[in-house]
Formats: structure tokens, C-alpha cells, sequence
């Protein structure tokens, strides 16, 4: 594998959603020439193992304005780039277990209300009707917003992936970034990679769930945790269930999707890091199973079809980081969001981009800053809504 | 000699009967070809493909649980039988106009999204015809009753010629090992295998889950079963022996969907279904057993290479006909099969058969996803034109502790390792060879014959995936955008996507890579297998969820 240049712009390490569209908006900004790369195919990590899920319901206002930002470009995503995503608003319902959790989603609905958006919560009949089969007793309540969605991972990656190449972006595929190089007063210089050492004045590590691991072999220590997750798919059916389904209790979460499989993920604890790869395991599929079962006790004779694992990028506060790191000018971050990469990255991808250029952006540096983690005050606050 | 009773099912408004054992599918049959199924996007009418409980060919809803495989489920009194995906039946189903309006299918990853305000009507219509059947039944509820754990010093999956005799030695020697074996209920003529001295026999229970050891997680091989009840095993075991055998593999052509395509597995299963006359295409061993099999049914024996001369023979003795280097290139009839267009390979043009049904025996590949699941390493071989888990001269594969012996590890060709070696191997420390050789094996015909077929000008539809309905010229677009290997191909098109887990269209879909790509099938390379190797009851699972909870949590 050769590359085109000895010298780029920028690098972008991960040529996931989030990598793909922060080259999309410097190339847009004739911020070339750009260089996309990834040790793996296209889609092989978090982007193609998503549930693609997109919500805009969380515990933060600055999280709620970037979801919002995003579920209006993914609307517009098959005029801008060709593909079509599927992308199905029919909500994300949020189940309590017990009151304290309907207390909890009461502020997720005030949160939401405060940034004009109706999310409505809901007594458990009219849970019900949303749900056709609920077992009895299996909620005391949600919370409810009509205009989130699913849509599919995987056409959103090839528009942006031919759009970007289209615009003159070098994405090498199979080309692993392996550290980095700086110059005596410890800026980027180069970024090594396994086809060779390019000369750049920036870098951005979007490198999904491997993003701490790649931090880490830069020297700059993060808290970025790898955490494996894993989703089962059903065989298809006929539509019979419209929104996502989140339970608070226990992270499980369901969406039916357009071709008619049942798919959905639960929180099964695994060891930290990426050492293990991402393994199914017998364990989550039987406890997933039994959960589905539990909510929607019709489902016992339906089967599942597959199922699959990835990684959660994690970070202590429940915030993504975006930004340049203090400690090493020209090195931005574009990880850290937890499982909701996806979800988030048309409008993160765009404070991404900013970051490169040294543009100002509207995102509080106290939240999303990767300087956060360097001092000792703690956060103003966090996103804790880390569900679905 | 007293004759147990007959079951009686209801079957659309009809009451049909059932020998005791008998399969749903099987009863159907003995009123005629079964019409059961549409396609999944295009509403095409197909038929049984397989026989053996993995094609999309004869689902069934059957009281109030959608996609069951009436060629596994067994028949029982005041069971309640309907087809799905079709209006009002699937030999006439209005839905079929969608295969006549959209000549060449239709393009979902670009097309559909224009107007953007006619965006949410699309998705309407598309999830309401998306899917087989509807939802399970709300009153559906009955949860598979009951699941079984057991731990076991070792597992063979598989009972057949290979497998057996590997189970009955190691009772011999003392270690009872767990034997899985699918078949219990092919036809009314196989009784239930009977108990083995010195083994834990699961019959009637496919292997679905196979996870091996991981540091940290689990100490030994997990194993999930599931039996045609929807009740699940667990099977815990520190080595896992694979004779897991092979299949009959499908073949792309004009029409390869069309119901009356049926694979020799099905042709030599009990399921009795009116085959009428058949066109056998191959002319290698499972050739041979057809002609056994079917006798004078067998109208012609088509091969793209030569015939071997045991076939020659056989087809002698039935005054059948044969057609060596030729190749079959259309499948005449829309409902059914009404004849097969062929054409010599030496040129002279096409000239055609009549025929009910084309039954597909030229080559047979390995069930080998159990070991792809466990992370072993494959190979390629040409011949016949599939992936097996690599294995030394012991039976071993690339994972500690996973052997694979009989056809599901090679072709036919040299004998695998003795019952005995294999036996001391198993027993002995979980090891894996030190670097797998890369095998390479006598070219096959696959390619040529895929070669000559992207020659040709196509009509209509070409269906490569019949689970999901992806066309040849879905995965053709994938390539010229730029999207190489299997993986991209599958995530593209969807190719291998479906209910049979891509056992009738992942093997073509390589070959047809390969060409289309300019570069060897092995370097195409093959997709990550998921678990399970077949739908499995999330009851059944649920069931086993407090046997597997404690293990490994960090």
C-alpha cells in the first residue's frame, strides 16, 4: 500500500461516520489535502455495529442540541449524499421500572421541553398502546419523543465514503495509524503509519473504541475505556412495533427495523479493553433473550437470527471529546461518545472540524474539552442518559 | 402389526393428516407440490430448497408463531397451519404484481428517497411487506418448556458416518461423551435414533451456539442446542469433535428461484415431495444417488464437466439420458418448473427439457459455520468451491480443542485421521497446529461455470440470496462502486443476510467476488460467522440464562 503524498492538511485516524464526516466538512472547507485512514474495511467497527439508533432525549442541554442538529442532517442525508438511509422517526420510548426511575425521566422531559422539543411522558396504558403485547406490569410509565429514530448504519458510511473521495479525500483502507511524531516543543509533526511516516500539522483520532489505545501510543494518557457490548438480531416479521424501546433498569433496548427484525442490545458487563475482540457471547444472548421475553412474552417461539458484538468508546462524564489536547498542539480528539458515535456524529463531526481549523465553536470546553480531564475540578456535569 | 394413530392439523381451511413422526410438510406433500411461500421483496413464488430445515422455501405459521420450517416441524393433533407473506394464498397472491412492476428490482440503498416528503410513506409500505410472517401471536405465550445443562469431558456434534463411531469410542474408553445429532423427524420411515450404551445423545438438536474458551470468560467450550420443540441445551465440554458432514449447495441461474429448484439433499430426504420428472444437474457421487434413488423419475443428468463413469452406468441401466459439458441455462416456468433450458458447452446452441423439477446435485460443501463461529481458521478449496476449517493429519483445527473430522473438514479425497488417533488426540492437551499450511486442492468446475454465466445477457431477475430476494446485478453495482471482498458485498446487498445464514448464496456469491473482483476466492475472503448457526427460540435461550449468568464477569 502506498499512499499518494508524503504530506497532508490533516490525518484522520478512523474512517468511521465520525472520521468520514469530519473529512467531509474540511473538504467542503477546502481544507485539503486530506488523508482518511483505517486499519480496517469500511464499516468494521462501532459505525457498522450500531443499532442505529438516533435520539434527541438526553440529560443536557448541549448534548440535546447536538442530537437535534444531527436527526435534521440525517433528514436530509438522501438529498445531500445519495444514499438512503431508512431513517424512520417512530420514536424512542424510555420504560420505568419504579418511580425513582419516572422521577429521573421527568427531568429527561424537562430537559427536552426547555429546548422546544415535545417530549411528552407517558402513563403505562398509553405505554401499552405504543408496545402491542407488553406483559402486564412491566412498566410504571415512559418517556416519549415521536421524532427520534432508527435508521441504517451502513448507507450513511458508503455516501459519506463516496462523497468524500468524490470531493479529493485519500481514504486508505488497511493502512494502520501506529503513533505519532513531535517536534522539540512537542507539537504534531507526523503521524506514523504502517505504510509510512506523513508529515502534518494536525491530527484528528477518531478511532472509535480503539481511540484510547491510539491516545495512549501518542503518550497522552486518557480515560477512555473500550467497552464491549454486544446486540442479537431476530428473524423478520411484519411491522408491529414502531418506536425504540429503551427500560431505564437494565439498558435493555428493541427496535423493529425496516426489514422487519427485531434488534436490540442490553448491558452485559464484559472486562475493559479491546484485548478480548469482540466476541459474542452465550451469556448475553441468553440474558437478552430472557429480557425480551419478560418485556414482550408473545416473542417467546420467535428466533434469533444473529448476533454480534462492538465497542463503547466511554468516558468518566458521559460526554464525547472534541477538541485539540493541551498537551500536544495539532492532536484533536473525535471519540469518547459512548455508544452514540453515530447518533451524534453529523453535527459532532462539525465542532470536529472547527477544532481543526481553530475555529470558536458552542460547545462548553468544561464538558467536551479533552483540558477537562487534565485539572483537578471535576465537570459541571454529566450526561448520564447512557442507555439505547 | 397395530398402526398408531393419525394426527389431524388444519391447514388453511382444510384438515390434513399426518402419519405419527410426520413432518407438516411431509403431510402437505402427499396432496401435491406444496405451495407455500413467497419471496420476501419481489413476492416470487418459491418452493421447498433444501429438505433439511435451512432454506426460506416452506415457512409456515403455525399456531400463531410465524416462520416455522414445516420440513422440521413435526405434525400434531389440532395444530393450526397457515402460509404467510402472500394475499390471499400463495399460489395466487396480488402482491406478486410487485415481481412484474419492478422488472430489475428495486435499488434500497439509493433509491426510495425522493420526494423526501413521500420518505415516510415508503418505509409504510416497505415494513409492511417487509418480513415473512406477522408478529407472533399475542396468545402465543407458551414458553418452551424446559432446559437441560450438561458438562461433558467432550462433545461430538454430528451422529452420522463420521461422528458416531468417534462417540461410540470414546465410551469404550471410558469418557461419556455428549453426542448431538439434528435428525430425528426427517420422514415418517427414520425412527428416532435409538439410545447409544455410554453416550448423553441429544437427537433431534442442532448444534446453534459454539463458543470456545476465553481466558477470563469461560473455561471450557459452551455449546447451545436447540431441538424442533424450541428447547435449548447447554452443553459445557473441554473438547468439541465436528462432524457436522456437508450439503448440497444451490447453483445461480435464470430461474435457479423458481419453486421446483431443489437440492439432491431434499430429493433424497423421506419429505416426499411429487419431484415428477427431474433433471439431475451434476455428475459426481450425489448424482449417482439420486439416479438410486429416483430411478426412471430421473428424466436427464446434466453436468458442466464430464460424467463420471459410475453415473454413466447407472443412467445406462435407465436408459437416462446424459448431457456431460453442458451447462443448465434457464429454468422455464413462473409458478413451477416446466422445463430447463440447456446449452452444450462445445457450442450448438440451447435446446430444452421438459421437466417438474431440477434437482441440484454438483457439489456438496461443508457445514463447517460451528467451527467459523469458534474463530477457526479456513481454506479454500476450488474443488468443490467452498471454505473448510483447516485440519492437520489429527483432526485438529487452528482453535485448541475444536477438531473437525469426515465432510464437514474436507472434500472427499484422502480418509481423515483413524477413529483411534483421533480419539488419543482428543483427549489429550487441547493444542493447535503450530502454523496452518495454506491447502490447495484440484481445480474445480465452479468457476468456469460462473465465468461462462456473467457472459451471458441476463433477463429479469437473477437471484442470488432467495431469503432475501438480492439480485446478481445488486452485488455486480457493489463491485463497480468500489466495494470489494465478501464482507462489503454482504453489507451492501445484503447478500447472506437471510434466514438460512447465507448456506445457499455466500458460497456462489464468493465465486461470482472473485471473478467479478479479478482475484482468487480465498482472497475475496468469507464473512465473520455469527451466532447461531440456526434461528433459535428466544424462550429456548431465555431458559438457559441462570446457567450462564455468573460466567465470566469481570
Amino acid at each position: 500500500m502506498t499512499l499518494r503524498r508524503r504530506d497532508y492538511r490533516t490525518v484522520i485516524v478512523g474512517a468511521g461516520i465520525l472520521g468520514l464526516y469530519t473529512a467531509y466538512h474540511l473538504a467542503k472547507a477546502g481544507c485539503g489535502p486530506l488523508l482518511v485512514v483505517d486499519r480496517g474495511r469500511l464499516s468494521a467497527g462501532g459505525s457498522g455495529r450500531n443499532g442505529g439508533g438516533v435520539r434527541q432525549q438526553w440529560e443536557t442541554r448541549s448534548t440535546i442540541r447536538l442530537a437535534r442538529e444531527a436527526v435534521a442532517a440525517y433528514r436530509r442525508f438522501g438529498r445531500e449524499f445519495g444514499h438512503n438511509l431508512w431513517f424512520r422517526q417512530g420514536g424512542y420510548l424510555f420504560l420505568a421500572s419504579h418511580p425513582g426511575e419516572l422521577e429521573r425521566l421527568a427531568r429527561v422531559r424537562d430537559a427536552g421541553r426547555a429546548e422546544g422539543l415535545p417530549v411528552r411522558l407517558l402513563d403505562p396504558g398509553e405505554v401499552e398502546r405504543l408496545v402491542d403485547g407488553l406483559a402486564p406490569g412491566a412498566c410504571v410509565g415512559g418517556c416519549y419523543l415521536a421524532s427520534d429514530g432508527t435508521l441504517y448504519p451502513y448507507p450513511a458510511v458508503w455516501g459519506l465514503y463516496e462523497a468524500v473521495r468524490d470531493l479529493g479525500v485519500e481514504v486508505e483502507l488497511g493502512v494502520e495509524a501506529a503513533g505519532v511524531r513531535r517536534d522539540g516543543r512537542g507539537r504534531l509533526e507526523a503521524v506514523l503509519t504502517s505504510a509510512g511516516d506523513v508529515t502534518t500539522p494536525t491530527v484528528v483520532n477518531a478511532a472509535g473504541g480503539w481511540s484510547g489505545e491510539f491516545s495512549r501510543r501518542c503518550g497522552l494518557e486518557v480515560p477512555n475505556v473500550a467497552t464491549r457490548h454486544e446486540i442479537l438480531a431476530t428473524e423478520p416479521m411484519k411491522a408491529f412495533l414502531d418506536p425504540m424501546v429503551v427500560r431505564v433498569s437494565d439498558g435493555l433496548y428493541l427496535s423493529q427495523s425496516m426489514r422487519g427484525e427485531l434488534v436490540g442490545g442490553l448491558t452485559v458487563p464484559h472486562p475493559a479493553g479491546t484485548q478480548a475482540g469482540v466476541p459474542s457471547s452465550p451469556r448475553f444472548v441468553t440474558a437478552m433473550a430472557s429480557a425480551m421475553v419478560g418485556l414482550l412474552p408473545r416473542l417467546a417461539h420467535l428466533g434469533v437470527l444473529r448476533a454480534w458484538a462492538g465497542f463503547y468508546d466511554d468516558t468518566p462524564d458521559g460526554f464525547p471529546v472534541i477538541g485539540e489536547d493541551p498537551r500536544c498542539p495539532g492532536f484533536v480528539h473525535a471519540n469518547g461518545f459512548g455508544g452514540h458515535g453515530f447518533m451524534l456524529a453529523p453535527s459532532a463531526s462539525r465542532r470536529v472540524a472547527s477544532a481543526v481549523l481553530h475555529e470558536p465553536t458552542d460547545l462548553d470546553p468544561r464538558e467536551f474539552s479533552p483540558a477537562r480531564f487534565l485539572g483537578s475540578g471535576a465537570a459541571p456535569s454529566s450526561e448520564r442518559l447512557q442507555l439505547g | 402389526m397395530v398402526s398408531a394413530p393419525l394426527r389431524r392439523f388444519r391447514f388453511g381451511r382444510s384438515d390434513v393428516e399426518a402419519r405419527p413422526g410426520e413432518t407438516v410438510l411431509g403431510a402437505l406433500a402427499r396432496r401435491g407440490w406444496p405451495s407455500l411461500a413467497r419471496s420476501v421483496r419481489y413476492h416470487r413464488p418459491r418452493g421447498p430448497l433444501c429438505g433439511v430445515g435451512t432454506c426460506t422455501g416452506c415457512l409456515v405459521r403455525v399456531n400463531g408463531v410465524p416462520n416455522v420450517r414445516s420440513c422440521r416441524r413435526e405434525a400434531r393433533d389440532g395444530d393450526v397451519v397457515r402460509t404467510e407473506n402472500s394475499w390471499p394464498g400463495p399460489r395466487f397472491d396480488v402482491f406478486g404484481v410487485l415481481d412484474v412492476l419492478l422488472p430489475h428490482g428495486v435499488d434500497t440503498v439509493h433509491g426510495l428517497r425522493r420526494p423526501s416528503w413521500a420518505a415516510p410513506l415508503y418505509q409504510r409500505v416497505g415494513r409492511r411487506l417487509a418480513g415473512f410472517g406477522r408478529a407472533p401471536d399475542p396468545s402465543a405465550v407458551s414458553r418452551p418448556a424446559g432446559s437441560r445443562s450438561l458438562t461433558a469431558e467432550v462433545t461430538v456434534i454430528g451422529g452420522g458416518r463420521s461422528g458416531r463411531p468417534v462417540a461410540e469410542a470414546l465410551a469404550r474408553g471410558g469418557v461419556r461423551p455428549v453426542l448431538l445429532d439434528r435428525r430425528r423427524t426427517v420422514g415418517p420411515q427414520e425412527p428416532e435414533p435409538p439410545s447409544i450404551a455410554g453416550i448423553d445423545l441429544l437427537s433431534g438438536t442442532t448444534g446453534a451456539f459454539l463458543s470456545p474458551p476465553r481466558p477470563g470468560e469461560s473455561p471450557t467450550f459452551t455449546i447451545v442446542g436447540v431441538d424442533t420443540e424450541d428447547r435449548a441445551v447447554l452443553v459445557r465440554s473441554r473438547a468439541v469433535v465436528l462432524a457436522t458432514g456437508g450439503y448440497d449447495a444451490a447453483l445461480l441461474f435464470e430461474g435457479s428461484d423458481r419453486p421446483g429448484v431443489v437440492t439432491a439433499d431434499l430429493a433424497l430426504s423421506d419429505l416426499g415431495l411429487p419431484l415428477g420428472r427431474s433433471v439431475v444437474v451434476g455428475g459426481g457421487p450425489r448424482a449417482r444417488e439420486v439416479l438410486d434413488r429416483l430411478g426412471a423419475g430421473v428424466g436427464a443428468v446434466v453436468a458442466f464437466g464430464e460424467i463420471a463413469p459410475e453415473v454413466v452406468g447407472a443412467a445406462a441401466e435407465l436408459g437416462v439420458p446424459l448431457y456431460p459439458r453442458s451447462r443448465v441455462v434457464r429454468a422455464v416456468g413462473r409458478s413451477h418448473v416446466r422445463a430447463v433450458e440447456l446449452a452444450r458447452r462445445d457450442g450448438g446452441g440451447g435446446f430444452r427439457l421438459p421437466c417438474r423439477s431440477i434437482i441440484l446435485a454438483h457439489r456438496r460443501v461443508p457445514n463447517a459455520q460451528l467451527a467459523f463461529q469458534a474463530g477457526a481458521q479456513r481454506c479454500w478449496f476450488d474443488r468443490p468451491g467452498a471454505y473448510y476449517p483447516w485440519t492437520d493429519a489429527r483432526g485438529r483445527t487452528s482453535v485448541p480443542g475444536l477438531f473437525a473430522i469426515g465432510s464437514a473438514a474436507a472434500p472427499r479425497g484422502p480418509p481423515g485421521p483413524a477413529t483411534d488417533q483421533l480419539v488419543a488426540a482428543v483427549l489429550g492437551p487441547a493444542t493447535a497446529p503450530e502454523a496452518p499450511a495454506p491447502t490447495v486442492g484440484p481445480p474445480g468446475e465452479i468457476l468456469p461455470y460462473y465465468r461462462e454465466l456473467l457472459r451471458e445477457r441476463r433477463r429479469g431477475k437473477w437471484v442470488l440470496c432467495p431469503c432475501e430476494d438480492v439480485l446478481l446485478d445488486e452485488l455486480e453495482a457493489a463491485v463497480a462502486r468500489g466495494y470489494r471482498g465478501i464482507e462489503l458485498g454482504m453489507r451492501y446487498t445484503g447478500v447472506g443476510t437471510g434466514l438460512c445464514q447465507g448456506r445457499y448464496c455466500l458460497p456462489e456469491a464468493i465465486v461470482l467476488l472473485a471473478i467479478l473482483e479479478g482475484r482468487e476466492p480465498a482472497e475475496v475472503g468469507y464473512v465473520t460467522q455469527r451466532p447461531p448457526l440456526v434461528p433459535t427460540a428466544l424462550g429456548a435461550l431465555a431458559a438457559l440464562r441462570d446457567d450462564l449468568a455468573s460466567e465470566g464477569r469481570p
